[in-house]
């Protein structure tokens, strides 16, 4: 890419692929539960914008995606998306690698926590738990072995 | 792995509910959904049951496609009616075991807040089983826009959307062509623990990124070269119009449930 516009193209670009490798990760591994505790092991792609800032847009629009092909509805398409887009800026704000799992967890146990409360009329911290539990397998699981994986290969982001 | 991956929900359809207007067919989701939340008897849950199952008619969509629907919703139906059955207490003591008591109040709770739950997917199952995932993203990006004003890129991302869904088949593939030529060095993604197959995962998912930026970076050339400019002003070759049918659909939500309101179904 030579020119700007090729560059800023390039990025969005890449954002789609992203999203869609997400779209892929959810189809292929659809629910898999740990007893109660629901895991979507493409959560794990999560610790992308440790090292590419075009994962932001991309996980969201993965995420909305997702959502709107299986899953639990509008609420989920909205709130889902939406949590995604807010934890996953706040991953490419982070610099210590162990960190890096942790907005997805914290951010999607508040918000799809809170959403999951008022639909199910239940206390916001079991629901939060409920949630929480099953990212941190799917974000510290998943997510920090890929990312110390992909840390040694940086150069398939460059 | 090989299961059949059904791509989204969309049963393709000529029905009136499939012919409406996307943007005004989400909005009058999210109406009907509020509605569900304004709602506080079986017996108004039972008509909202029935004017789903009504709509469900109308598209045409076959009865099982209702089950397969509700299936991701089972798990957080399970986890509400144990949490309700078991720890809510007030009114007559149904059974006792040992020291774990279900009582009366939990339980017809527990079934009114599942029956909502079951109410509410089957409103925004009636949105995808209708709607191409192509349009219905069309649609949400329609609302994103005002976010523009606050400098949100919702152009672009209305764009990687669509550019999202059109590799979503071809990157399928590529994941289960290199998926195979694990299995063939031996590889195993079928048994072991949760861990143990994400593991596996992983050198799959690299050069799954490899091919994937690729492509990436050959299509945004051809996209430049064929005068895709970012911040441009796009057009579309499909309009989506919103005609009178999709605002008499509309209305008749509106009317619906100001009735039901007004009346205290």
């Amino acid at each position: 890419m030579f020119t700007a516009n090729g560059d800023r193209l390039n990025y969005w670009v890449r954002a789609a692929m992203i999203g869609a490798i997400y779209v892929v990760l959810t189809l292929i591994f659809a629910p898999i539960s740990y007893g109660m505790i629901q895991v979507r092991v493409s959560e794990m792609l999560m610790v992308l914008p440790y090292f590419t800032g075009a994962a932001v847009p991309g996980l969201f629009v993965g995420c909305m995606i997702a959502n709107i092909f299986g899953g639990h509805g509008m609420l989920d398409i909205v709130f889902g998306s939406l949590a995604t887009l807010i934890a996953a800026y706040l991953v490419t704000k982070i610099e210590h690698k162990y960190l890096v799992p942790l907005p997805p967890v914290i951010i999607n146990a508040i918000i799809v926590g809170k959403i999951l409360s008022i639909v199910l009329e239940m206390p916001f911290y079991l629901t939060a738990m409920w949630v929480g539990i099953g990212q941190v397998i799917a974000c510290y699981g998943l997510g920090l072995p890929l990312l110390l994986f992909l840390e040694k290969r940086r150069y398939i982001f460059k | 792995m090989n299961r059949s991956i059904t791509m989204g929900q969309y049963i393709p359809g000529n029905s009136i509910l499939h012919r409406l207007n996307p943007r005004l067919k989400i909005i009058a989701l999210v109406l009907l959904l509020v509605f569900l939340f304004l709602l506080d008897t079986f017996s108004a849950l039972g008509a909202s049951l029935g004017l789903a199952l009504a709509l469900f008619a109308l598209a045409g969509v076959p009865f099982s496609y209702l089950l397969r629907g509700l299936r991701p919703v089972l798990y957080i139906a399970l986890f509400a009616l144990i949490i309700y059955f078991f720890f809510t207490s007030g009114g007559v003591v149904l059974f006792r075991i040992g020291f774990i008591t279900v009582e009366s109040e939990g339980v017809e709770q527990g079934l009114f807040i599942v029956a909502r739950l079951v109410v509410l997917v089957l409103f925004s199952l009636l949105l995808t089983l209708t709607t191409t995932p192509l349009s219905l993203t069309h649609g949400m990006s329609y609302f994103l826009k005002p976010l523009s004003h606050i400098g949100l890129p919702t152009e672009e991302v209305a764009m990687i959307m669509a550019v999202a869904l059109r590799f979503i088949p071809t990157i399928m593939e590529e994941s289960q062509r290199l998926m195979r030529a694990q299995l063939a060095r031996g590889a195993d993604f079928e048994t072991g623990s949760i861990f143990r197959k994400a593991g596996s995962l992983v050198p799959l998912i690299v050069p799954l990124f490899v091919s994937a930026f690729r492509r990436a970076d050959e299509l945004a050339l051809a996209m430049e070269a064929r005068g895709y400019r970012i911040g441009a002003r796009r057009t579309r070759m499909h309009e989506d119009v919103i005609m009178l049918k999709d605002w008499a659909a509309l209305a008749i939500v509106i009317i619906l449930i100001a009735l039901a309101l007004t009346f205290d179904l």
